[in-house]
């Protein structure tokens, strides 16, 4: 009996003092990811199969991994919010418990969780600087499509760095389940996750697993959004709608999906505080639903998803441009369909009028009728253009090809693609990539 | 009037939150017939396909999935729920409520089910009952949206205890807008101008532009007889517009707004 026992204790105490690494069999399984960039701040997530302590070790240059967060508790689900940042600034960093004794100079080298990566902070907000955003509408499917709409945008990016992405809602086909996110994003983005922050939105798909009322579900729990104006805006207290701020842009992100849209609803109080708050020089507002397709979804019709395109034409649309917003993105309709320059439409596509509805005609290229050209004051109704990009995992419709002849867009592609959205000073350029790396439509507002 | 639209609203966002009318939809069904074709003792699979079926008012249909999911688990507080929700659809109330009762005996502190019990007893005219299930699901959600509750503060319940409710919210979630908004108007509803201002400054502070809510805090002083401080109040909004950058100084709306303030500002004295 006492052998038993001894033959138990020596047994444990090995178990204790072996060196970390022979237990060191955690993987990183998903991520690590960034979530609510600001320019002081940022949180860095990632999912191990082991719990572990959370632990993220970075600094300025790769092998000198000077500081150390660490989040409380043995989880999985790692969580680790680092602030005092320098803005505009590359943070290299690893993430990984094993990290926690290693000194600077080795953390690259020492038992971490996957490879030395890096980010870059978001500038000071308010002054401009060159800004480029990747928009992808739809995109979770996990096939080839998918594929090859990130490899045309990466071979165009090329050592541009990605400053921040958004997903437009139906990120993971066909249930957004946990394991339909491993798939279709976390296992399709792997090197932009880990390098620019993203900024989702919750789509018809994501939100068969989730809930916006109660807060709960697969996108709630894979996404740390801001409720409390972490970055910039009005707090929504609520992270299925949100603000941020960017350098000299103000982005709006709405649910268009499962959140009350009625005109006295708390995402319309919010989303008038917030627009009559912000002083930026650009306003980008962001949802799935569009406000008007005639893709693979007819934004005419009523009954097409639980009329949520009306309701954002109707009810939101008028908000939106009362407040001075700029561009309108949305999914939904696997389509890439692009207005010119619009105001005051928020009816059915029979009582569209070009001549009362288009600020400015006109395909908005340099090179051909001309910049689209808006006054830098902020001015109700000055126009938007709206943009339905919801073509990054598939284009199109099984049943029947889409109509494309909605009278407010003059641009409409039945392609696969994604966008993407260049901010400079006063200048804003929207580009259109198919999969097959066809620059398929662009233009650019010019503020004056 | 509103609130029983709100109501409504609310509760068909929770009554259809996984669903939505768009072309996979046919893709969807298509796909739930032949799963259910190979394993038709599934349970969830009648009971997705319900739900396809209940967004789309399609009540008989969707009454018989449920019934053969609830056959085939007759303790399923899911299967209870949607049959809650086929009746809420229906207008049938009280057998809603009863359908909900039994969702929450097998799952007790269901969120969902609270929710919809909450919604359903409103609209029944129990309004203890409604305020007790919102209580109760907002209890149980860590993150609840602020529309739970501005839905539970709209029952037509004391000022005072709306308030209580929604500074639980603030408490909870941060100072969302929304929040402090209705806070703010019960507030002046119980003449409680400082606490109204004071809600106004959490707003104002973590604003961009000060000039609009400057504005408003005029407003309130006046409303409230005090006008030398909404004097103040007008000055300082016009302060706060000459400290804008010309590009938004300028806009018709601010120069409009500017003018306002102006003329506020003399009156007021």
């Amino acid at each position: 009996m006492r052998l038993r026992f001894l033959v138990l204790l020596v047994l444990l105490a090995s178990l204790a003092l072996a060196p970390a690494p022979l237990f060191a069999a955690t993987s990183v399984v998903r991520g690590p990811y960034l979530q609510i960039a600001t320019p002081t701040s940022l949180v860095v997530r990632w999912r191990t199969d082991i719990a572990e302590a959370s632990l993220v070790r970075y600094g300025l240059a790769k092998n000198q991994l000077t500081l150390t967060t660490k989040a409380e508790g043995i989880v999985t689900e790692h969580i680790v919010q680092l602030s005092g940042l320098e803005p505009a600034t590359r943070y290299f960093y690893r993430v990984g418990s094993g990290l926690e004794k290693a000194p600077a100079a080795n953390a690259e080298d020492a038992p971490g969780l996957g490879p030395v990566s890096s980010f870059i902070t978001p500038p000071p907000v308010g002054p401009a600087k060159a800004t480029r955003v990747w928009l992808l509408g739809d995109p979770g499917t996990k096939n080839a499509t998918q594929a090859a709409v990130r490899d045309v945008y990466y071979k165009f990016t090329g050592a541009r760095p990605t400053d921040l992405w958004m997903l437009l809602g139906d990120n993971a086909y066909p249930e957004g389940t946990d394991a339909d996110y491993q798939k279709a994003v976390f296992e399709v983005y792997p090197d932009t996750l880990r390098s620019s922050p993203l900024w989702p939105a919750l789509g018809n798909h994501d939100g068969r697993s989730a809930n916006s009322i109660t807060q709960s579900g697969v996108y709630y729990d894979i996404f740390t959004l801001p409720t409390r104006a972490q970055a910039g805006g009005i707090a929504s207290g609520t992270e299925a709608y949100y603000s941020f701020d960017y350098a000299n842009i103000h982005f709006i992100c709405l649910d268009s999906h499962d959140t009350e849209r009625t005109a006295d609803g708390a995402m319309m109080q919010w989303l008038k505080a917030d627009l009559a708050a912000t002083p930026r020089d650009w306003i980008i507002a962001y949802f799935h639903h569009p406000t008007y397709t005639k893709g693979t979804h007819d934004s005419d019709k009523d009954s097409d998803s639980g009329g949520r395109m009306n309701d954002m034409r109707a009810i939101f649309l008028p908000v939106l441009e009362a407040g001075g917003v700029d561009v309108i993105l949305t999914g939904h309709s696997h389509v890439y369909e692009r207005s010119p320059l619009l105001d005051g439409h928020y009816g059915k596509s029979v009582t569209f009028d070009a001549t009362a509805h288009v600020k400015q005609k006109g395909n908005g290229r340099a090179e051909g009728d001309g910049v689209y050209l808006k006054p830098r004051t902020r001015a109700a109704h000055t126009g938007e253009v709206s943009v339905v990009t919801g073509s990054a995992g598939h284009a199109g419709s099984m049943t029947k090809p889409p109509a494309l002849n909605h009278p407010a867009m003059i641009v409409a592609f039945n392609e696969p693609g994604s966008t993407v959205l260049d901010i400079d000073g006063l200048r804003l350029d929207l580009t259109f990539l198919n999969d097959q790396g066809e620059k398929r439509d662009w233009f650019t507002i010019v503020k004056k | 009037m509103r609130f029983v639209f709100r109501l409504l609203a609310l509760g068909l966002a929770l009554a259809v939150p996984r669903l939505a009318a768009h072309p996979e939809t046919a893709e969807a069904r298509a796909e739930l017939d032949r799963l259910i074709a190979e394993f038709p003792r599934e349970s969830e699979l009648y009971l997705r396909r319900a739900a396809l079926r209940l967004a789309h008012a399609e009540w008989s249909e969707a009454e018989a999935d449920l019934r053969r999911a609830e056959t085939l688990t007759p303790d399923s507080p899911r299967v209870a729920t949607q049959l809650g929700q086929l009746d809420l659809g229906r207008g049938q109330l009280t057998a809603a409520s009863r359908h909900f009762d039994a969702a929450l005996a097998r799952a007790p502190g269901d969120a969902e089910a609270l929710i919809l019990r909450a919604r359903t007893r409103a609209l029944l005219g129990d309004i203890p009952g409604a305020h007790a299930d919102y209580s109760a699901a907002l209890r149980q959600l860590e993150a609840p949206s602020p529309d739970l509750f501005l839905a539970r503060a709209a029952l037509p319940i004391a000022p005072a205890l709306a308030l209580r409710g929604l500074d639980e919210g603030i408490a909870q979630l941060g100072p969302a807008g929304p929040l402090l908004e209705r806070a703010l108007a019960l507030e002046l509803r119980l003449g409680r101008t400082d606490a109204a201002l004071a809600r106004l400054d959490v707003l104002t502070a973590s604003s961009g532009r000060q000039e609009l809510w400057l504005k408003r805090r005029g407003d309130i002083l006046a409303a409230a007889g005090r006008s030398t401080a909404a004097r103040e109040a007008y000055v300082a909004a016009l302060v706060a517009v000459a400290a804008l950058p010309p590009w938004l100084r300028d806009s018709p709306e601010t120069a409009h707004l500017a003018t306002e303030l102006a003329r506020l500002a003399a009156t007021s004295s």
